[in-house]
């Protein structure tokens, strides 16, 4: 996997409406690989709150047997991060709150897909 | 250090170490001096031989200065250690007293950034201990051998140097 293909997918998630950022996460390490966040958002803590997140998500969703977790979306009254994994690694995107949840969704999923 | 500083720089210490092992959630979490001296502690500390890490953790945390001087990499920030089960992060807190050196232990349950955000506010909590901000009288002789009394002390009491 190459940086040019990171760096592809996060262009298309940032020019989603209403993006203010979006990064792709190496899971285990909780540390951005590559991203683009607005100005004044540093990625490291999103990325390393992100993952942890995701992760205990995942287990409790494997706790009560929902199987494997795809999508993370959290809500909060100024925003929403939605996180999606790929394999070793997690994409993530921060949105504004007035963003299209659905599309900012769908390209989340689309970034995934195309980093497996 | 005498005797009563570090058991008031240990217990200056006990809040900070305690809210980043909960929130950073590692296993343990040691501060250490330069001397290897354990200051500070938290988590499953009786699972390993704090002592000896303590020593240990001193002696890279001077060896990785001297690289980081050949290197002209100028300081280091953290050494990260990333086993098959465990992972350790060790990494410097500068105060104006002296430099201490964390080490945290943790396993799946928690990250290198999670450590790396939390480590952050650990040392600002730090910084602004009263213990930390006025440098103390310098290190001779006599401070050395307060070091060394305190230390053995620690070691040989059967309480042990306190902690979760």
């Amino acid at each position: 996997m190459n940086n040019d293909l990171f760096l592809a997918v996060l262009q298309r998630l940032s020019r989603v409406p209403g993006v203010r950022g979006a990064m792709i996460v190496d899971m285990a390490a909780g540390v951005p690989v590559v991203a683009e966040m607005a100005d004044g958002v540093p990625p490291e803590p999103v990325a390393a709150l992100a993952a942890s997140l995701f992760r205990r998500t995942a287990r409790a969703a494997e706790g009560v047997a929902f199987g494997r977790l795809q999508t993370l979306q959290l809500e909060a009254d100024a925003g929403h991060v939605v996180v999606a994994e790929a394999g070793e690694t997690a994409v993530v995107a921060v949105a504004e709150r007035s963003a299209q949840l659905g599309l900012v969704r769908l390209e989340v999923h689309r970034a995934a897909e195309a980093l497996l | 250090m005498r005797r009563e500083d570090l058991d008031r720089v240990m217990a200056a210490l006990r809040e900070p170490t305690r809210r980043f092992v909960q929130e950073a959630r590692v296993r343990t979490c040691l501060v250490v001096n330069g001397a290897g001296q354990v200051l500070g502690q938290h988590g499953f500390t009786r699972s390993y031989e704090i002592v000896n890490i303590a020593a240990l953790a001193a002696a890279a945390h001077a060896a990785a200065g001297a690289l980081a001087g050949l290197l002209d990499a100028g300081r280091w920030t953290h050494l990260h250690n990333d086993g098959e089960r465990q992972q350790m992060f060790l990494a410097p807190i500068r105060t104006p007293v002296e430099e201490l050196i964390l080490i945290a232990i943790f396993d799946e349950d928690s990250s290198l950034g999670l450590v790396q955000l939390f480590f952050d506010q650990l040392v600002e909590q730090v910084q602004q201990l009263p213990e930390f901000q006025h440098a103390a009288a310098s290190g001779d002789q006599a401070s050395f051998e307060r070091d060394l009394e305190a230390a053995a002390h620690r070691i040989l009491s059967t309480d042990g140097p306190g902690g979760a």
